[in-house]
């Protein structure tokens, strides 16, 4: 087990390494990660018809809505299976209401998972309750198989507590 | 094998982190100057086997939203008499972050049938919410708040001097204005780098300032006192002989919006005549002679007096009693 976490702790210095020189991604991490967050703006023109943008967050404060975004892809030369995307929830922020009805989250920490109507949250008493947007811990999405050279993006939209 | 307990670990971390931000989140809204940090995990297999790898970590930090409410604590309009008194007002930082709010008391609010002015701006310093003069800190120009945290509320205090000459019924507002020290404007506007850590601060619905009005409504109360006789001489006649009972009614009537404390009515026994003993009467009901079993009590000597006590304006008593022409 020891061993095990030291290959692993090695494993991850030359992850983050790769993404200082791509040119040793395909050795290290076939698969990459990169996240970013932007703002959703709201304005509306003279007629009143409403548009979002997507922004850099420069200015945030809490009701304001972010976008979190992870771009994944596969550099390597094989396929990659089962490949699993977990993201928890920042504490400040709370899952959007216009989510996804059908994204994988949880409520208790990673615990247990499911589209958000399926899942309970228990309550001091020991009663429980349907769980709302606002209880999501963490964010899921499970792909069977990238293939090489594929590259895809993962979003949940959030709101500042 | 050991992937399936990795990751758990893994987990387990994750969630001890997002614990340990929501921390310091306030009932509404994060605290300026948090940050919000994203990083996700993926697990996958290729063809040697399970791998792990995290994303870049993004982080946000949330700006300092400028809120405040001011609200009037009097319920209804504070009686008012010339002189000091006393207007009660809550001042609330709405933000997510300290800020101290600059506080402007104007007393000529139109509509006001009178304007009083101005002597000064206390805050609660005890908490009690009312104003104890020589305890609560009396603020000096420009009277400006403490800074209040996130949602704290503050009881302030402003104190004007009404005017001599005011009518009874005389009703005159005065507003208290709260603005956010580091600066108001429509919703939206960003002061940039003036906020928590040097976060921006950005103007929030209320438009970082908010007013309140406090009303005063004059209640000037006076008590007119009319007396009035009638005699019934010994024959059934009005004949004022000896032997003549004549009975005395003082009305009293007090006139006003206000109240007035300790009503006393009293009234000698006028000289050659004598009180009939037990003939105290307020308002149609029998008094006793002896003092301090009841408002009333009357002697020969000391004439009559009645205690009524608290009375509201609109209000009437009568009092009567009789005496005997010697």
């Amino acid at each position: 087990m020891n061993t095990f976490k030291k290959a692993l702790a090695t494993a991850a210095f030359v992850a983050s390494a790769a993404f200082a020189g791509p040119a040793f991604a395909q050795e290290a991490s076939p698969v990459v990660l990169s996240g970013d967050v932007k703002a959703v703006v709201t304005s509306a023109d003279a007629e009143g018809k409403e548009t979002t943008q997507l922004v850099e967050p420069t200015t945030i404060v809490p009701g304001d809505r972010l976008v979190f975004g992870t771009d994944y892809s596969n550099t390597g030369d094989e396929p990659v299976k089962n490949f699993v995307v977990t993201n928890p929830l920042p504490g400040p922020v709370r899952l959007a209401p216009d989510a996804d009805a059908d994204l994988t989250v949880s409520v208790d920490g990673g615990e247990t998972w499911g589209p958000l109507a399926s899942l309970l949250v228990t309550l001091e008493d020991g009663s429980t309750r349907a769980a709302g947007h606002a209880d999501v811990t963490h964010v899921r999405w499970t792909l069977a198989q990238i293939a090489p050279g594929e590259s895809g993006r993962l979003e949940y939209p959030a709101i500042i507590r | 094998m050991d992937t399936q307990k990795l990751i758990s670990s893994l987990l387990a971390t994750s969630v001890l982190a997002t614990l340990t931000l929501s921390a310091p989140a306030m009932a509404e809204g994060v605290s300026a100057g948090s940050l919000i940090e994203n990083t996700a995990t993926a697990t996958y297999e290729d063809g040697e086997g399970p791998k792990t790898v995290d994303s870049n970590t993004v982080t946000v930090r949330v700006d300092e939203l400028l809120d405040v409410t001011v609200t009037s604590q009097d319920s209804t309009p504070v009686a008012a008499e010339p002189g000091q008194e006393v207007l009660t007002f809550e001042v609330t930082n709405q933000g997510n972050g300290p800020e101290a709010f600059t506080l402007t008391a104007n007393p000529a609010v139109a509509g006001n049938d009178f304007d009083t002015s101005v002597t000064s701006i206390a805050i609660d310093t005890n908490g009690n919410g009312v104003y104890d003069d020589g305890v609560d800190v009396i603020l000096t120009g420009p009277e400006t708040t403490p800074d209040l945290a996130a949602d704290e509320a503050i009881t302030v205090f402003v104190i004007v001097e009404v005017p001599a000459g005011v009518n009874d019924g005389d009703i005159s507002d005065v507003e208290l204005l709260a603005e956010a020290v580091t600066g108001t404007g429509s919703p939206g506007t960003t002061f940039a780098g003036a906020g928590v850590d040097g976060g921006d601060a950005i103007v929030g619905t209320t438009g970082a300032d908010s007013a309140a009005n406090g009303s005063l409504v004059v209640g000037l109360t006076t008590v007119d006192l009319t007396k009035a006789v009638s005699l019934l001489d010994p024959f059934g006649g009005t004949g004022a002989v000896p032997g003549t009972v004549a009975t005395f009614t003082l009305t009293a009537v007090v006139v006003g919006s206000g109240s007035l404390d300790s009503l006393v009515i009293t009234d000698g026994i006028p000289a050659d005549t004598t009180y009939v003993p037990g003939s105290l009467t307020l308002d149609g009901a029998p008094l006793t002679d002896a003092s301090g079993d009841d408002a009333g009590e009357a002697s020969d000597a000391a004439g009559i007096s009645v205690d009524i006590g608290t009375v509201n304006g609109g209000d009437s008593y009568d009092v009567t009693f009789d005496v005997t022409i010697d």
